[in-house]
């Protein structure tokens, strides 16, 4: 009885094989829990619209048959090293077919060197330190813009500003991500003429920016550039309010173009600079979501709130792959490899090139949040809206 | 020197918010002998009870706390008089296991309940501060810091002045001779246990407004408070008065003379020195 039952499913599952289409699965270690998964989330939900999207739109075509694009993702409680381990298991145990990578350079950082053991292409949209990509690894390739070239619209918008800020200091965290955001910034604002009043280093785990504030308040420069992460960005303006400390101008590298930054902070949001590699314009062509502007809004009610730059890169990632099996016309890691490093297309979130490290270069947007809209201000062609600078004292504001 | 001053202040300011969260943890450690690693997300729970009581009730922070402490207390009576209770004289390593395992529930419970977004109680005066003597005095850290003092000498006053305070210093001397005296352990262990919760409540209930409230806070601030209950002295209260400001002032001053990056080394390394000069803590005795 038990094998005629054993050969009953034995048939229905070859005859089942027949007739479905080749799979092709992307795997990723993703912070869906931890202390990251604010973040986190936009890749998860980013990687999952993408996939579901081409898949309706005719999935993958490679020397004429179909393949139906899959997801495998893995949570890795914003623990790097669960994440170092769950890419190697991906690859080993799963054995996916290519990577998609997590939110943070210091998880970029690390898994990356799982995708170059293994000598399986990862495209991450996570990571933006230079860290990532100066090693020599070939099979990492980055969607975020270069992080030391983060404040490089800023500081350009800032030399055009009247009256134009003379001092400036400059805090960073000690992670991966900032600490390469600020020695970047630091070469820019000296080829720029500013002179930097305070350069200090801060704890990536600590809440609280007190002392930091009194220091820069007694030095008085004239903009505060943060480079940090969104809770950090919040924290400072909160306890810069607190302490009754304005400057002419501050800006932070994430955070500020993101909606519950402004739900968070309500009026106090005001006058904040920020940046962002991505705006949902409808100018933005893409072959699989028309435009940006649908994507953002096809992703609003699909996910209940709404995407930002992180989403868009998470979704360019799967789109690169696509149009590189395509282009290689083969699954060999090796070849489509090849073909990530030659890409060239336009896609929602921009246009898609890597240089030859492996890392995009778009530019940077400077925007300011004002009355819980975020203003683009300034991009490569210049000032795009007047920004409002400089910003009043606290018990100025209207 | 009128920096120096704002950072000295900075200082005792954040340890003033620093004994108001190590409070519940020393008490409950101190007295009945039960580290309680689950401690930041009791505080973690108070602050989300804050933030839906402003943001649904519009019921203002400090007004909301003793709705939070009430809340929390609940919470910690509850779980002491059924779970922790099973290990309440078992080996230390037992309550340890317990309590992590609570601390992991509760957490991950959290995120799927509230989801991993930050929330913060933003008041109409979480801005607010006053200038005193040339310093810049945040409104909402001076009246945590005042919280701290009083919750404190309320605890103290409870532990040595009522029929309660001296019921739970028996029960945690010598149990035996408690017992032939009427105490009834078991109640007892899980009111103390409660308010230990309720001291984390009102902690948390006051974190939203001056940091942001999400599932994961609780570790840290377990941690920080742990370095400040043994730096302060298990024995006294007050010790975490004392602990907190010690910290708070050093993590200030670090942050100004060797860098803020720093900050983590200084507390946990004096932290170290403690333990090994002064293994009793500031307020404990020598001997």
């Amino acid at each position: 009885m038990k094998r005629l039952l054993f050969y009953a499913i034995a048939t229905f599952a070859l005859l089942d094989q027949a007739g479905a289409e080749p799979i092709i699965t992307l795997g990723a270690s993703v912070q869906e829990t931890g202390r990251l998964a604010n973040t986190g989330r936009y890749y998860r939900d980013g990687y999952d619209f993408a996939v579901q999207t081409i898949n309706d739109r005719g999935g993958v075509k490679i020397g004429g048959e179909r393949y139906q694009l899959a997801l495998k993702i893995l949570d890795n409680q914003s623990d790097v090293n669960l994440s170092v381990r769950q890419y190697t298991q991906l690859l080993t145990q799963d054995k996916v077919n290519f990577l998609l990578g997590p939110f943070a350079s210091d998880f970029a950082l690390a898994d990356s060197s799982a995708s170059e053991k293994y000598e399986v292409p990862m495209i991450q949209g996570g990571g933006a330190s230079d860290q990532i990509f100066s090693r020599g690894y070939k099979y990492i390739f980055g969607t975020l813009p270069v992080a030391s070239k983060y404040f490089e619209s800023t500081v350009q918008a800032m030399s055009k500003l009247e009256p134009v800020p003379k001092t400036v200091a400059l805090l960073y965290a000690d992670d991966a991500f900032d600490v390469a955001v600020a020695k970047g910034t630091r070469e820019l604002l000296q080829s720029a003429g500013f002179k930097i009043a305070q350069d200090e280093r801060y704890s990536s785990n600590s809440s609280d920016f007190s002392t930091l504030i009194s220091q820069i308040k007694a030095a008085a420069p004239d903009a505060v550039l943060v480079a940090g992460h969104e809770t950090e960005a919040l924290n400072f303006i909160r306890q810069s309010k607190s302490l009754d400390f304005s400057p002419k101008l501050y800006s932070f590298t994430v955070g500020v173009p993101t909606a519950d930054f402004r739900a968070a902070l309500g009026r106090d949001g005001n006058f904040a600079f920020g940046m962002t590699s991505w705006l949902p314009s409808a100018s933005q062509k893409d072959d699989y979501f028309s435009n940006a502007q649908l994507f953002a809004e096809g992703y609003k009610k699909r996910f209940g709130y709404e995407p930002d730059y992180h989403a868009a890169s998470a979704v360019a990632d799967v789109e690169t792959f696509v149009k590189a099996i395509e282009a290689a016309g083969t699954l060999d890691p090796k070849k489509v490899r090849d073909a990530i490093a030659r890409i060239d297309f336009e896609s929602l979130y921009g246009h898609i090139q890597f240089s030859d490290v492996g890392q995009i270069n778009l530019p940077q947007t400077v925007v300011q949040v004002y009355s819980d809209n975020v203003i683009p201000i300034y991009s490569q062609k210049g000032f795009v809206n007047k920004p409002r600078y400089p910003m009043p004292a606290w018990d100025k504001r209207p | 020197m009128s920096l120096l001053l704002q950072i000295v202040v900075n200082g005792i300011l954040l340890g003033g918010l620093y004994a108001l969260m190590a409070l519940g943890l020393a008490l409950v450690w101190g007295v009945l002998n039960i580290v309680n690693l689950a401690h930041g997300a009791f505080i973690m729970l108070g602050a989300y009870t804050s933030y839906y009581f402003f943001t649904l009730l519009h019921v203002d922070p400090f007004a909301a706390l003793p709705l939070c402490m009430l809340t929390v207390f609940a919470f910690g009576f509850v779980l002491q008089r059924y779970v922790l209770n099973l290990i309440v004289r078992a080996p230390m390593f037992n309550t340890l296991l317990i309590t992590f395992g609570v601390d992991v529930v509760l957490t991950y419970l959290a995120q799927i309940v509230f989801s991993a977004d930050f929330r913060v109680v933003n008041p109409s005066y979480a801005g607010a501060n006053f200038t005193l003597l040339g310093a810049t005095i945040p409104l909402v850290r001076a009246l945590a810091f005042a919280m701290a003092v009083a919750l404190t000498l309320t605890v103290w006053l409870i532990l040595g002045h009522t029929r309660l305070g001296r019921a739970v210093r028996a029960c945690a001397q010598n149990l035996v001779a408690a017992r032939l005296y009427g105490v009834e352990p078991r109640t007892v262990y899980a009111l103390t246990f409660g308010m230990g919760a309720a001291l984390a409540g009102a902690a948390g209930g006051l974190y939203g407004v001056v940091s942001q409230i999400n599932p994961y806070i609780g570790d840290p601030l377990t941690a920080k408070s742990f370095a400040i209950s043994i730096i302060g002295g298990l024995e006294n209260p007050l010790g975490v008065v004392v602990g907190g400001l010690f910290l708070g002032i050093l993590e200030s001053l670090t942050s100004l003379y060797i860098g803020s990056t720093y900050t983590d080394v200084a507390s946990f390394g004096v932290l170290v020195l403690v333990l090994i000069t002064r293994p009793r803590g500031l307020l404990g005795k020598t001997t």
